[in-house]
């Protein structure tokens, strides 16, 4: 049966399982490939999209309750990567292999919507995507300075 | 390893019809290098006027940079254009990096990886000295032709022209000529000789620049297309099953059971009996051995979901095999320390008289284990083909792309002419992708689906329990120390099942300890074996330095002076450069509440026997661990000595990454059997450390020798953090760790 989705602002009829993740629906049905698939067990975080501007892990997300509401993916976080975060992830090499890091900007994008100057215990509990390059410092360093850069 | 491709000038002879393809390229302006999220999309020929195979410039001043070596998130996308440009004097903006194709590497006779060397193709590795000095020629050659080029237009002698930015100026009047206006009719020139690149004294941008890395953009907006993203008109998807017990076949299958489920289109199976193989030589760098099909069943379907649901609920029956006798990983250990009272007659190192050792004032003699570990990067296993009657296409986030096309020519039974491998971005691989054994098993489900694009997917449970493991090791290691304290002699007993020859190549056993015996012998596993970032180094390393801190307490010395003791004779400042600069940034010695301790270890990947080669990491451990027995990593210090670097941060990156990697597989890692079958199948029980978890991690560049090599720093890291730990943890509490993971130690106190 077809489902609504609204994702990064646009609308998409779906007509898949009911039980199908989100995380497939958005990279098999929409084509969305910037969203990941790490461990598909709410494990790693590379799945994680913004379901009304909150973090979920869009492997644990089922299609049917995908519907009627707002998702934003690693596509939509900003319309030109001009969001601070994706600026400075560039700007300091966070990324090595980079596959981790759509979900790591996610997660940490919420964060800074929700705690705009997060301490690191905040990182630790916000962002607790699993990276196995060890990019951890670096993602760490990227969102002290990007919530720095928002005082200013 | 290390075969120089030889540059000859007919490499940089070019074909009219590739200097007209350059107008057909339409470039959008970039504020800096870029590169394609599909770079593997372009045809075999280069856009543009094409100097040489690895590089091209067009009439709008791009130059597009060829990279024979896949990115595996070590930054060679980045470093290849890096190392051209600063012969060739372009503007960085202009650059734009591509994957050399494999497949015409193989129509034009080896043009990127002459011979069959390892290193073509090789992920990793873009400072090598052979790949450095190729760069360097390809950007100096394509300069002097520029050069060339403008002189002839002008009719001025080349001496009067400077290079800059991608600008050609003629000294004496300022008239300037832009690289794209003459590189229709440089790409013509042939040069007598051709130029010789700056000494590093002159080098810009190498050692001095830092970019980001180009793939940067389009990792953050999610554009970036790695093997799971792969996306083709009219494809389907696989989902994976293979003999749970590695070595076993398929019994039986029940087709009819999933046939109607939503989406289903068919139930294929892999039987490794049904490899047709090529009739000729293979070029696979590493042979087929290491790639044979599993057994295997697979569900097709329009969409991932639907296969894998499908795959659930397949009823299937295995015929376990001989691995199946291995009921517990207790008994594998158990069985691996057995082996070690029975000394191999495998020699693998003997130098002077190891008997010595019953001589000595006093005998250090301990057994060490390490597990089975997975590699587990974080795009699981995946590749994509298509199967038709007469060609073979795939799509493939390989490490070894050589190897793999090879492999798939194999597994395809199609010669290699009509093999066509497009290399995708890579999420991660640390050895798991080297074989090609991944892109086998997805031709062999393809070809019983032809016509269509077949992705077959690895769920993370099914790469996790069919991997190619780290080996389980275990090493009885013996040493005699004379009346100073020193070792004389040293035996180590190996025991393993997949065995990386490299126990002996540290200072210990080339010089520094006089009589040495090495042996190992290969155990009856059916548990498939395969590279892990720093191959038998990742357990060696482990070992050995935990013994010599053993060795150190036996002598009742202070374990960094030992150290420094025995380097004394090995021919390599690197190594005491990088132990005292570790010590001192760490502030080796102070004292630390009780429950605190320092651990040190040193260790070299790469050296290969010989002094000054590789690349040494030192690194001291400051840990914590309460009474009841928990452990805390509050810091992990480093140095080391590749030499010199010509990236800074790409260099501190790849060290960071290493050590945490390192911490990880000490710490945590570990791959059980039961019943033959693997035990663990995603993070819940194969725990990697997240943010949180993470120490502060500082890397210390004074121990750099500046000696001139620029020795790779993906894998040297791992090494000797597990044994910085585990001797900071005897220390904190008395406790020796002599097998990993870590965690599973009792580590309390009283
Ligand atoms: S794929 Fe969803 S958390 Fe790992
Ligand atoms: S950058 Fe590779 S997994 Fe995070």
């Amino acid at each position: 049966m077809p489902y609504d989705l609204t994702v990064n602002g646009q609308h998409h009829r779906v007509d898949a399982d009911p039980s199908t993740p989100l995380l497939w629906v958005l990279r098999d049905h929409l084509g969305m490939t910037g969203t990941k698939y790490g461990c598909g067990i709410a494990q790693c975080g590379a799945c994680t999209v913004h379901i009304d501007g909150t973090p979920a892990r869009s492997c644990q997300v089922p299609l049917e309750s995908a519907a009627g509401v707002n998702v934003t993916t690693i596509e939509g976080l900003s319309p030109d990567s001009s969001h601070p975060l994706q600026q400075l992830w560039v700007e300091m090499n966070v990324p090595q292999c980079g596959y981790c890091q759509s979900g790591m900007l996610m997660a940490a994008a919420a964060l800074l919507s929700k705690i705009p100057n997060p301490t690191d215990q905040d990182i630790d509990s916000y962002v607790d995507n699993i990276c196995r390059c060890g990019t951890y410092p670096r993602v760490r360093a990227a969102i002290h300075k990007a919530a720095a850069g928002s005082k200013a | 390893m290390g075969t120089m491709p030889n540059l000859s000038r007919r490499q940089f002879i070019v074909t009219a019809a590739a200097v007209g393809g350059g107008m057909a390229l339409s470039v959008v302006p970039a504020e800096a290098a870029f590169l394609g999220t599909e770079p593997w999309a372009a045809s075999d020929g280069l856009a543009g006027a094409e100097f040489s195979p690895w590089i091209s410039i067009t009439p709008d001043d791009v130059v597009t940079v060829r990279v024979a070596t896949p990115e595996i998130g070590n930054g060679v996308m980045t470093q290849t254009p890096m190392t051209v440009a600063e012969e060739l004097a372009c503007d960085w903006s202009k650059i734009r990096a591509e994957f050399a194709p494999t497949s015409r590497d193989y129509r034009e006779n080896g043009v990127y990886a002459p011979g069959n060397s390892p290193t073509g193709y090789f992920s990793g590795r873009s400072t090598s000295e052979d790949r450095m000095k190729l760069l360097l020629q390809v950007g100096a050659s394509a300069r002097e032709r520029l050069k060339t080029a403008a002189a002839a237009t002008w009719k001025v002698p080349v001496s009067e022209i400077g290079a800059k930015d991608s600008v050609l100026t003629h000294t004496p009047t300022g008239r300037t000529l832009r690289y794209g206006e003459v590189a229709a009719k440089a790409a013509t020139i042939k040069l007598d000789v051709e130029p010789t690149p700056k000494p590093q004294s002159e080098w810009t941008l190498l050692g001095k620049a830092t970019p980001t890395k180009l793939n940067n953009a389009d990792i953050v907006n999610g554009s970036l297309i790695y093997g799971m993203d792969v996306r083709l008109p009219n494809m389907v998807y696989a989902a994976l099953r293979q003999s749970p017990v590695h070595g076993g076949m398929l019994k039986s299958y029940d087709a009819e059971k999933v046939k109607s489920m939503p989406g289903v289109l068919a139930v294929v199976t892999v039987d490794p009996r049904e490899t047709p193989g090529l009739a000729m030589k293979s070029g696979a760098p590493f042979g087929y051995g290491d790639t044979h099909a599993r057994s295997a069943v697979a569900v097709i379907a329009e969409h991932y979901w639907q296969a894998r649901k499908a795959l659930d609920a397949l009823p299937v029956e295995w015929d376990d095999g001989a691995g199946a006798q291995w009921k517990s990983t207790e008994q594998m250990v158990d069985a691996a320390i057995a082996a070690l009272d029975k000394p191999s007659e495998s020699i693998e190192k003997a130098t002077g008289d190891a008997r010595l050792i019953d001589s000595q004032d006093k005998i250090v003699e301990a057994v060490y284990v390490t597990p089975f570990s997975d590699q587990a990067p974080m795009e699981p296993l995946n590749s994509t083909a298509l199967v038709t009657a007469d060609r073979v296409d795939v799509w493939h986030p390989g490490q070894q792309s050589r190897q793999a096309f090879w492999v798939a020519a194999d597994e395809a039974g199609m010669d290699p002419s009509k093999v066509f491998y497009h290399q995708t971005f890579i999420g991660g691989a640390f050895g798991r992708r080297i074989f090609g054994d991944d892109l086998r098993m997805a031709v062999a489900v393809a070809k019983k689906f032809p016509g269509r694009p077949v992705h077959t997917i690895w769920s993370r449970e099914e790469q996790t329990r069919q991997g190619k493991y780290r080996p389980l090791v275990a090493t009885k290691l013996r040493a005699g120390l004379d009346k100073t304290g020193m070792p004389a002699a040293f035996i180590a007993h190996q025991a393993t099942k997949g065995h990386f020859p490299r126990l002996a190549d540290t200072p210990y056993a080339l010089g520094c300890i006089p009589n040495v015996r090495v042996d190992a012998q290969e155990l009856p596993f059916h548990v498939i074996t395969g590279a892990y970032r720093g191959p038998g180094y990742n357990s060696y390393a482990f070992m050995i330095e935990t013994f010599i801190d053993e060795c150190a307490l036996a002598a009742g010395m202070d374990p960094l002076e030992y150290r420094l003791k025995l380097f004394a004779k090995w021919p390599d400042p690197g190594w005491t450069k990088v132990l005292k600069e570790v010590a001192d940034k760490s502030g080796w010695g102070k004292t630390l509440p009780k429950g605190a301790g320092q651990g040190i270890a040193i260790a070299n990947w790469g050296m290969n026997g010989k002094p000054q080669a590789g690349t040494t990491v030192g690194v001291v451990a400051t840990v914590e661990v309460t009474k009841s027995g928990i452990l805390k990593v509050h810091q992990i210090d480093a140095a080391f000595d590749c030499g010199r670097v010509v990236n800074h941060d790409a260099a501190l990156n790849l060290v960071q990454g290493g050590l945490i990697f390192g911490l990880n597989m000490a710490l945590n890692e570990e791959m059980n059997v039961k019943d033959g079958r693997m035990v663990e199948g995603n993070f819940d029980q194969y725990p990697i450390l997240r943010t949180g978890d993470t120490p502060v991690v500082n890397v210390h560049f004074g121990g750099l020798s500046g000696h001139d090599r620029f020795a790779e720093l993906g894998e040297p890291p791992a090494g000797p953090v597990g044994p910085a730990i585990g001797n900071a943890i005897f220390r904190a509490t008395g406790k020796r760790i002599r097998s990993t993971p870590i965690r599973k130690h009792d580590l309390s106190w009283a």
